[in-house]
């Protein structure tokens, strides 16, 4: 798909300001009313006490401070987010690659496995987290059924109601719901390589490991890039899937930085929206110094892309 | 290929095909089991699980829509959903057309302040998005997360639109021009039907992704008659964590028009989902 054009296509007329205000209108406004506005007020709200009925009252920095000097449950989190965030996303990227090149190969019945594979991207997360809760249930899940039926009895878990094994748990739930994605992205890139590459390759009798390796990856690296960055950003700011799965429990195993946000805010009654707003801002900045960082260490010309 | 090299052929190809055959269990059989609970009491299902409904019990879908309020959740979601997605498709048809077809001092800053959307975490949203709403005395109300799934989605919705406005011929607007068309008769008379397609894409693209948000809707809706599908199933599974069975019926519910819409249009939405990221 080709990107927006900057200044308007080729032969764009010069608009007046009242064909603007006719065209753009509605979607800025609303923008302004329902994004910028709430953003400048999380901003306001982080170095303020906002109590009930709104009373607020300035405090500065304090809440920044609270959060990164006294606050363990935050450094949980943001390890939890980060394991999350790093083994996830080599395991999306990864476990898509893999999923592609399976149909790039001319499996059988291509057309229809697409189809199947990417069914659970377009579920609801709520819909995912009850069917695999019910597929790590201890008594009846399916994981457990199946590893006593291979005589692995003792690898059987309560696999959300362990800190050691929740984290984990939650991670392939997510992997699930979204490499259909990754793998459709993948193939896409797979089919646009050059078709005289690939048959060289083919003519010199190299096998199907080295034509992975050495012919086709290289040339897919600026789609692994680009899928290896969202992917990231992401799981930075997951949110549903574990506040349905695991509510961030047991004992904080499973806390993101997200699920943190939403208890401080709505959860417990501390009462304070300021010290949540003062955490999503610093995750915020982190997310955009990770957006900066990435892009300006891929030394990429173009603007990332969502 | 000789015999024995075709018989040698299919042998090298057994993994890829027991590992294709098994990912497709493992993605499609979720579903199944789903679907195949859904018509079976709680009773029948710990009984044993994995069985196929013996007698389908079609009538747990009519218990769940009136009993359990399923029906309810269900309208207040396809209210929600739809009124979104068309005012989503007026006004980022409108502000899109506008990007892509004309020169305007102010375009890069609308641009910017429009796509900025993209990369804003929910989180840094809705905390303040509580306040305001309860200000706005939309707190709790349907029209209130409307407006704000317009806001959130309207990034996405510019920037494909866009793209695929740009690539509408210059032709056909200077002939328009001629003909004596004036700006809003150019939008309605050119874009909108030559973009129709790319205008149902995104369409689908967000009656999907709206008609599984969880975050928003959790924060600004709290009345129970005001409650979407999502929310409807958390709060029933919050009451009824045993009764499987039931759970099940409200899972299909909410996954039987996205699989409807799917099956109708699956590589339309495939390539919906995908496109920021395929270039």
């Amino acid at each position: 798909m080709a990107g927006p054009s900057r200044g308007g296509t080729p032969g764009a007329r010069d608009a007046s300001w009242g064909t603007a205000a006719l065209f753009l209108g509605p979607a800025v406004a609303l923008t302004l009313v329902f994004t910028v506005y709430p953003v400048l007020r999380t901003f306001y709200n982080s170095v303020h006490f906002v109590g009930p009925q709104n009373r607020t009252s300035f405090i500065g920095l304090r809440n920044f401070a609270d959060v990164l000097t006294a606050d363990p449950v935050f450094w949980k989190a943001v390890g939890n987010t980060a394991i999350f965030s790093v083994v996830g996303t080599v395991a999306d990227v990864a476990g898509g690659l893999v999923l592609a090149l399976c149909l790039f190969a001319n499996a059988p019945l291509a057309r229809a496995c697409r189809v199947i594979w990417f069914t659970p991207v377009l579920m609801s997360y709520v819909v995912v987290c009850i069917i695999w809760g019910w597929i790590y249930d201890y008594d009846w899940g399916v994981v457990n059924l199946l590893l006593g039926w291979l005589g692995l009895d003792w690898l059987q878990h309560s696999w959300l109601g362990e800190p050691g094994t929740a984290l984990w748990a939650v991670m392939v739930a997510h992997l699930w719901k979204w490499l259909g994605f990754n793998m459709i992205v993948f193939l896409a890139a797979l089919h646009a390589l050059p078709g005289d590459v690939l048959a060289a390759a083919e003519l010199d009798n190299c096998g199907w490991l080295a034509r992975t390796v050495y012919v086709i990856l290289p040339m897919l690296r600026p789609t692994v890039v680009n899928l290896l960055i969202l992917s990231f950003i992401g799981k930075m700011m997951i949110f549903d899937l574990v506040w349905v799965m695991t509510g961030g429990g047991p004992l904080w195993s499973t806390e993101t930085v997200s699920t943190y946000v939403y208890k401080r805010a709505f959860d417990w009654n501390t009462f304070d929206l300021g010290y949540p707003s003062a955490i999503a801002v610093l995750w915020f900045a982190l997310i955009l110094a990770f957006v900066a960082a990435a892009t300006a260490l891929l030394r990429r010309r173009e603007r990332l892309e969502f | 290929m000789r015999p024995a090299r075709l018989w040698l052929h299919h042998v090298r190809r057994t993994p890829l095909l027991l590992f294709v055959i098994a990912y497709t269990v493992a993605t499609g059989g979720p579903f199944l089991w789903v679907a195949s609970m859904s018509l079976r009491t709680t009773a029948e299902i710990f009984k044993n699980p994995y069985a196929p409904p013996a007698t389908p019990h079609w009538g747990k879908f009519a218990d769940a829509w009136v009993r359990s309020s399923y029906g309810t959740y269900f309208w207040n979601s396809l209210t929600v959903v739809v009124s979104a997605a068309a005012l989503l498709t007026v006004v980022g048809a409108m502000a899109a057309h506008f990007l892509a077809r004309y020169r305007f001092r102010g375009s890069h800053a609308a641009r910017f302040l429009i796509l900025s959307g993209m990369i804003l975490p929910p989180q840094l949203l809705i905390l303040s998005l509580f306040q305001i709403m309860l200000e706005l005395g939309l707190y709790n109300s349907l029209l209130g997360l409307v407006l704000v799934y317009v806001a959130t989605q309207l990034a996405m919705t510019v920037y494909l639109l866009e793209g695929f406005f740009a690539q509408i011929p210059q032709d056909l607007f200077d002939a328009a021009r001629l003909d004596g068309y004036g700006e809003l008769g150019i939008f309605f008379r050119i874009t909108l039907p030559v973009g129709l397609p790319a205008l149902f894409t995104t369409a689908v693209l967000n009656v999907i992704i709206l008609w599984n948000e969880f975050l928003y809707a959790v924060v600004l809706l709290t009345d129970d008659a005001k409650r979407t599908l999502p929310l409807g199933i958390m709060r029933f599974m919050g009451g009824h964590q045993l009764d499987v069975g039931m759970v099940a019926t409200g899972l299909m519910i909410a996954m039987l028009p996205v699989v409807l819409v799917y099956a109708l249009f699956s590589d339309l939405m495939i390539r919906g989902m995908t496109a920021g990221a395929v270039r």
